[in-house]
């Protein structure tokens, strides 16, 4: 699997004028082959401006980015061929669809990549299963889908050109509670499936906490923290004071112990939670 | 490329151009228009320059944004004075090649109209460089007014006028998302030849078409929770209101179009 080396990267808006910005300033990262990393951050640290490096959308001022050691930007011309190994989906994809069918839609990634029909046709049928569309839906209208069913459609169009690095921007925006849990399974069983590296851009820190390996907080332009998702919420108090909110549950832990109750505070998740407080209460009673 | 567009091109200042009334600001342009459009000779048009830099300086507007009003246009401005050159006859031959004749009334003609189509364009980007869109639509909905009698709702007018200039941002801002969602899939729209660079459009275009469609619907709707009725009985938070600047701008304007109309007379026509 493809590996994402990013070596010192810092991108400047506007550079050179009186309205110079550091969008993101010397940011070093690599991914581990296989794995979910979740990126956090307050609105306007950056995240955006990061992910949009990885697969040569924007250009950084200075630092490199190497896909398997090859600096993607040696040969600007070849920029595309970048896109379709590191596949992104952006925030609210629905509104890229454009086709008249969804499966001319999902379609329009691998045709740009200049495979033969046959290929295409199981790409496309491949990509609608995996994000849970079913058949009869390939056919119709992208405006005829419920909302749910258009961002899943956006997403395989992703997925159609079978990315290794698959990057995705707040998947879970904007929809319902069923919408967001059908997403992230789809996310986790994808993984699962095909064992793709994935980095997960997410404001809600409860799904970065169920399906992230590591973290990445990304705090005014600049790395705060990398760790695994454990160490990272083990810093919850900082994690605060960042604006970012910890997983509720932790929360209640922390609170717990602000109170004197002796528990441990690194746990993230409702099951782990239960484990930690099912002692407290005498363990667990048959009834 | 997208953040090039100067459209709602307003530059924040406290001149006393900045502070004229709208409605003068768009009379005066207006009347500006015809005054470049007015002298027959050099020293005229020479007075329409000099009421420009005038105008200008009062403005305190950097040089360097004017120059970025009429960058744009100079391929016009070079083009229609290339096709003078070519086309006016008279005066001395200077060179000849064939049937093709550049004459000194030629090369006349061409910088008197250079220098005409500059003005014109600094003249009227003063107007939207020191006049928030606001203040505009407000003024023309003033200036539409007699028109009711035509059944004409300035109002209404001035209305899609302002929702037009509001939308402007947010639709180069739109279009740049759904640029790099299509170019995340492939898309390429820096190579090929014309047709295919059409082509290349239809992914941004139909998706940036459905959702102005969403949002004029949204808008739509909010407008009518909020029980908007349109121009009848409305008041405003900023009202126009005129000052004797206002007509003492007037006053000048208006004489400095006598002057040239004096100046034509007095000195002839050089044009052919």
């Amino acid at each position: 699997m493809a590996v994402l080396d990013i070596q010192n990267i810092t991108h400047t808006y506007a550079a050179g004028s009186p309205f110079e910005q550091h969008a993101i300033r010397d940011v070093s990262l690599k991914t581990v082959s296989g794995e979910l990393l979740g990126i956090i951050g307050h609105t306007g640290s950056g995240k955006s401006t990061l992910i949009q490096h990885l697969n040569g959308l924007l250009r950084p001022t200075e630092g490199k980015i190497l896909l398997d050691g090859q600096d993607i930007w040696e040969k600007p011309k070849n920029i595309r061929a970048v896109r379709f190994r590191v596949g992104m989906v952006f925030q609210y994809p629905e509104y890229q669809l454009f086709e008249d069918t969804i499966y001319k839609d999902i379609a329009f990634g691998p045709r740009n990549m200049g495979l033969d029909d046959a290929e295409i046709d199981r790409r496309v049928r491949r990509a609608a299963a995996d994000v849970g569309l079913d058949e009869a839906l390939l056919e119709k209208s992208p405006f005829d889908l419920s909302g749910g069913e258009k961002r899943r459609a956006a997403i395989a169009g992703v997925l159609a050109m079978e990315p290794e690095i698959l990057i995705l921007d707040e998947p879970t925006a904007g929809l319902d509670p069923r919408g967001r849990e059908q997403i992230l399974s789809l996310i986790r069983d994808y993984r699962a499936r095909r064992g793709t590296t994935v980095l997960l851009v997410s404001h809600s820190m409860e799904d970065i906490a169920r399906l992230a390996d590591r973290v990445l907080v990304m705090r005014e332009g600049e790395v705060a923290m990398l760790d695994t998702v454990e160490r990272v919420f083990a810093r919850a108090e900082e994690l605060e004071q960042m604006g970012l909110t910890v997983p509720a549950v932790t929360k209640i832990l922390l609170l717990l112990r602000q109170q004197g109750v002796d528990i441990a505070t690194d746990v993230y998740t409702v099951e782990q939670a239960i484990e930690r407080l099912l002692p407290l209460l005498g363990g667990e009673r048959a009834c | 490329m997208l953040n090039d567009i100067t459209l709602g091109q307003y530059f924040p200042g406290n001149s006393l151009l900045h502070r004229l009334d709208p409605r003068m600001k768009l009379t005066l342009t207006m009347l500006f228009i015809v005054l470049v459009f007015i002298p027959r000779n050099w020293i005229s048009l020479c007075g329409a320059v000099v009421l420009l830099a005038v105008t200008v300086a009062l403005s305190r507007l950097p040089i360097k944004l004017l120059w970025r009003s009429v960058k744009p246009i100079l391929l016009i401005v070079a083009f229609t004075a290339v096709l003078q050159i070519f086309y006016v006859t008279g005066g001395t031959v200077l060179v000849q090649l064939g049937p093709v004749k550049i004459t000194t009334q030629g090369l006349n003609n061409a910088a008197f109209i250079a220098v005409r189509i500059a003005c014109l364009v600094m003249g009227s980007s003063l107007l939207t460089y020191t006049t928030t869109p606001t203040a505009l639509t407000d003024a023309i909905e003033y200036m539409l007014a007699p028109l009711k009698v035509l059944r004409v709702n300035a109002h209404e007018i001035a209305m899609m006028m302002t929702i037009a200039l509001r939308f402007i941002p947010t639709l180069v801002e739109e279009t740049g998302k759904i640029m790099s969602a299509q170019k995340a899939r492939g898309a390429d729209m820096e190579s090929g030849g014309l047709i295919q660079r059409v082509k290349a459009l239809v992914p941004i275009i139909i998706p940036l078409f459905v959702s102005s469609f969403r949002r004029a619907y949204d808008l739509a709707m909010a407008m009518e929770c909020r029980c908007y009725q349109g121009g009848e009985g409305r008041t405003r938070m900023k009202k126009l209101c005129s000052a004797p600047r206002d007509w003492i701008a007037l006053a000048v304007y208006l004489l400095v179009l006598a002057v040239l109309i004096a100046l034509n007379v007095r000195f002839g026509s050089v044009l052919n």
